[in-house]
């Protein structure tokens, strides 16, 4: 389930680093495309603004399958106060822009599974991800900022000696 | 009205600052940073590379639990006084632009062995000088340990 995981991050980083060069963070020293998974990252006191967070919750195996099938619950945070040259007003059109971003990143909803853990780099693994259509939730205003929350559901089957 | 009334800054501040944080205890406590060369790779990224962050030395500081713990579950606080003078020194050293940048970056404190999370910060100031900052920290769970 890990491997399915990485993956997911992997290609929604690369995607968005074509689709928007221009959304960057710095975070551990090294400037990297806007989006990161909350749990592999030091703990933060709040959201960081204008980058996606990937937060991992539910999890369901059908293993009534010949290979066992995990489905895996990804919900993305972002937030945004909008630009400073427009004093925030923007805030609005920056959350929209974000909202279009996610969607051309989850499209198309597959990719290749990875296994990151080798020490060779990265491997192709026998079977692909795939991934729900996004449910946005509505957006909540939290002070100067708006936040959202889009959830996916990521499927993967597991396969032999997988963890 | 502006106003223009002349007040020359001066050091006094920061050093009656540092000679009371060595005489309230003078402890010596490290900032866990980011190596200079970051991990870019996937692996750094996804959690399976050790961050390998380095501890950067601030003396004098003081550092005290700010509540009781009151109630079950409720986490304790404690904060952390640190010299100015100390993070201006590794501010011009790391050639950082500020000491918001510095600790912006931190990924958390090491106090006595052990690692606390910054939740936020302040600043005292004399004369638009500051001369102490204060971090508001809590205690980092307790981490699985590799054994090698």
């Amino acid at each position: 389930m890990q491997n399915a995981k990485d993956t997911f991050y992997t290609t929604l980083r690369n995607r968005l680093a074509a689709l928007n060069p221009n959304r960057v963070m710095i975070l551990r020293g090294i400037q990297r495309p806007g989006i990161l998974v909350e749990d592999a990252e030091v703990p933060m006191a709040q959201m960081p603004a204008d980058v996606f967070v990937l937060r991992w919750t539910a999890l369901a195996i059908d293993t009534q399958l010949p290979s066992a099938l995990a489905q895996l619950r990804c919900e993305i945070h972002y937030a945004t106060g909008g630009t400073q040259s427009n004093s925030g007003l923007d805030r609005g059109r920056t959350l929209e822009e974000m909202d279009a971003e996610l969607l051309a990143i989850l499209n198309p909803p597959a990719s290749q599974k990875m296994n990151y853990v080798q020490t060779t780099g990265p491997t192709a693994m026998g079977t692909r991800i795939f991934w729900s259509t996004p449910v946005f939730e509505a957006a909540v205003t939290s002070r100067e900022r708006l936040t959202r929350i889009a959830t996916i559901d990521v499927f993967a089957f597991q396969e032999q000696g997988e963890l | 009205m502006s106003d223009l009334s002349i007040r020359n800054p001066n050091q006094s501040a920061q050093l009656m600052a540092d000679a009371l944080l060595r005489a309230g205890g003078g402890m010596s406590i490290s900032l866990l940073m980011p190596p200079a060369a970051g991990d870019s790779s996937d692996a750094g990224q996804v959690g399976i590379h050790a961050p390998n962050f380095q501890q950067l030395t601030l003396a004098p500081a003081a550092f005290r639990r700010v509540q009781a713990t009151a109630q079950e579950g409720q986490q304790p606080k404690y904060e952390l006084l640190i010299s100015a003078s100390a993070v201006q020194q590794q501010v011009s050293a790391l050639q950082l632009t500020s000491a918001d940048a510095l600790f912006d970056s931190a990924a958390g404190v090491v106090i006595q062995n052990t690692q606390f999370l910054i939740e936020s910060r302040s600043v005292s100031e004399s004369l638009g000088q500051i001369y102490l900052y204060r971090l508001l920290l809590r205690e980092a769970h307790a981490l699985q340990m590799s054994v090698s």
